[in-house]
């Protein structure tokens, strides 16, 4: 006879990693081989975990059909199930995942578009937070703005990609029936995924914008964000990138930064 | 936010159906005549516009969070995350009933999706017990406890279903959420007598019936019923439905539908044929003394 614990941990190996030897002798067979009757709990988690992601990565499950989706899905969930009963978390680690993993080595921009779903799937559940307009700006003096530190939406996010990400994206929606090739050798994007109205996008941006905006959104102070740009586009210019923030309707909050 | 009635004060507000995520927009925009809505808590911790919707069917209809994932069965205790998140949630929605399952879904701070069996033992009593009392305290809500599906029974599991509920409520003030689907489930995956399961219950702890369809499957000649909520109630689950309406009286009940959703006038004709069982045994004016 195992303690709880012990019962609970074993039943749990029964179950992520098909062991049923771990726990039948604690149950009652009632007729059936407890293989058979812990295989209906290990269904019902491995299916219901399966489709959460499925449907948070609808076009990794298209790229890369249902069934192949469900053998890497039922790999990545034995290697990292849910720490959490919020469903809608569940996922993040994914692209890493299918970056590893050795069956997906052949399409190695899998990884990348599952980010872009991944932050699209974010962006749509995001807390909605009132923009600020410019006029917030007047609160600090001129020489203040290298040191202000911005919040914004969270929707928000930046995805850089080597491949052409939008494009495998737009390709492969439900309503495209028959996908047009995507040339693999297009190049890279730089993303922002940004949630307009109800429902959450994604628009390309310039090399120094997205530097800038990506700095931003990590947290920087506006002199760190600059700097980090200055150095790939001499000519960025901080008051229009600033004053593009707000007109975006993308900043949540701004303050000074400790050091200002 | 305006605050609707409680839930099931006569038959007519008394029946509920589960809300799902493909029905939400209809809902709001046909707010057709059901009682009241159920909803699972764990879907609104991180989901903004989901949230706003359920607030704003909330000015018209009593709510009820049914979790699923608080896992008041685990052995380790439950998540202080997840008791936080559910706290948050009842002060924006102010549900008129908290219920959670007789289960556990957590172990080794993994979370299995799924309402996995507790053997029915003394130390499975304290332990859970002490969730419950917890979260009660945490929430300062009464929490009713659903009797789970269960697949297979443990060796060493000595103390009755309804027992081991009856020593909970008493134990700790928590309700029970009688499922007569679940009820029914168990008693023919291991050749029992649902009726007499029902009997055993305690009635002045029971506070909600839940209704829902199973699927009859049959492994190496035997019965093995799966609850998956996918099919319209079967009759002999109306039957003891009708037995417990006899017990219980007039108290919420709610129709959950999961797999294979129907057209949302499906369920609400489930929910009127349960409306119909209680107008048939108490009469549509009787008034519920809450």
């Amino acid at each position: 006879m195992y303690s709880l614990r012990d019962l609970q941990a074993r039943f749990s190996r029964a179950l992520l990693h098909n062991e049923p030897g771990a726990i039948a002798d604690a149950i009652e067979p009632d007729g059936l081989d407890p293989a058979v009757r812990l295989g209906v709990y290990r269904t019902t988690v491995m299916l219901s975990l399966t489709d959460t992601l499925a449907a948070s990565f609808p076009v990794i499950c298209r790229l890369v059909d249902p069934r192949f989706f469900a053998f890497a899905a039922d790999a990545f969930i034995r290697q990292a199930p849910p720490r959490a009963a919020c469903l809608d978390r569940y996922g993040d680690a994914f692209p890493a995942f299918l970056d590893a993993f050795p069956a997906c080595a052949e399409y190695p921009y899998l990884g990348d578009v599952a980010r872009l779903e991944w932050a699209l799937h974010r962006a749509a559940r995001a807390p909605y937070l009132q923009p600020l307009a410019p006029t917030a700006m007047a609160a600090f003096a001129p020489d203040q703005t290298a040191d202000m530190q911005i919040a914004l939406d969270p929707a928000v996010a930046y995805i850089e990609s080597a491949w052409p990400v939008a494009e495998i994206w737009t390709a492969n929606q439900p309503e495209v029936l028959d996908p047009p090739p995507v040339d693999l050798a297009a190049g890279g994007v730089r993303l922002e995924v940004y949630r307009p109205d109800a429902v959450a996008e994604f628009r390309p941006l310039s090399q120094a914008t997205f530097a800038f905006r990506r700095q931003v959104a990590a947290g920087a102070g506006l002199e760190a964000a600059v700097d980090a740009v200055l150095a790939a586009a001499p000519e960025f210019d901080l008051t229009q990138a600033f004053a593009d923030l707000f007109a975006d309707r993308l900043v949540v909050g701004c303050r000074l930064t400790a050091s200002g | 936010m305006t605050i609707c009635g409680n839930i099931g004060v006569t038959p007519d507000r008394a029946v509920g159906i589960g809300l799902r995520g493909p029905h939400l927009r209809e809902i709001m925009l046909r707010r057709p005549a059901v009682g009241w809505l159920e909803v699972h808590p764990e879907n609104y911790f991180a989901n903004a516009p989901a949230l706003a919707a359920l607030q704003d069917l909330r000015r018209d209809y009593p709510l009820s969070l049914h979790g699923v994932g608080l896992s008041l069965g685990s052995a380790e205790g439950i998540s202080e995350t997840h008791l936080q998140a559910l706290g948050d949630l009842i002060a924006a929605v102010e549900p008129a009933l908290l219920s959670e399952h007789l289960s556990f879904s957590v172990a080794g701070e993994v979370y299995h999706n799924d309402l996995l069996p507790l053997p029915y033992t003394e130390e499975a009593l304290l332990l859970v017990a002490d969730n419950i009392a917890w979260a009660q305290d945490a929430l300062r809500r009464r929490i009713l406890i659903e009797n789970p599906s269960v697949y297979l029974r443990f060796r060493h599991s000595p103390i009755p279903e309804p027992e081991f509920l009856a020593e909970l409520c008493r134990r700790t003030g928590c309700g029970i959420l009688c499922d007569v689907n679940n009820a029914y489930v168990c008693a023919e995956n291991f050749g029992l007598d649902a009726g007499a399961w029902l009997a055993a219950l305690p009635v002045q702890a029971v506070g909600e019936i839940h209704l829902a369809g199973h699927h009859r499957g049959a492994r190496e000649g035997r019965p093995l019923l799966v609850d998956d909520h996918g099919t319209l109630v079967a009759p002999p689950v109306w039957s003891l439905y009708e037995a417990a309406i006899a017990r219980f009286g007039v108290i919420p009940a709610l129709i959950e539908w999961d797999r294979n959703l129907p057209p949302l006038d499906t369920l609400l004709g489930e929910a009127g044929a349960a409306r119909e069982r209680l107008v048939e045994a108490v009469g549509s004016d009787h008034v519920f003394a809450a």
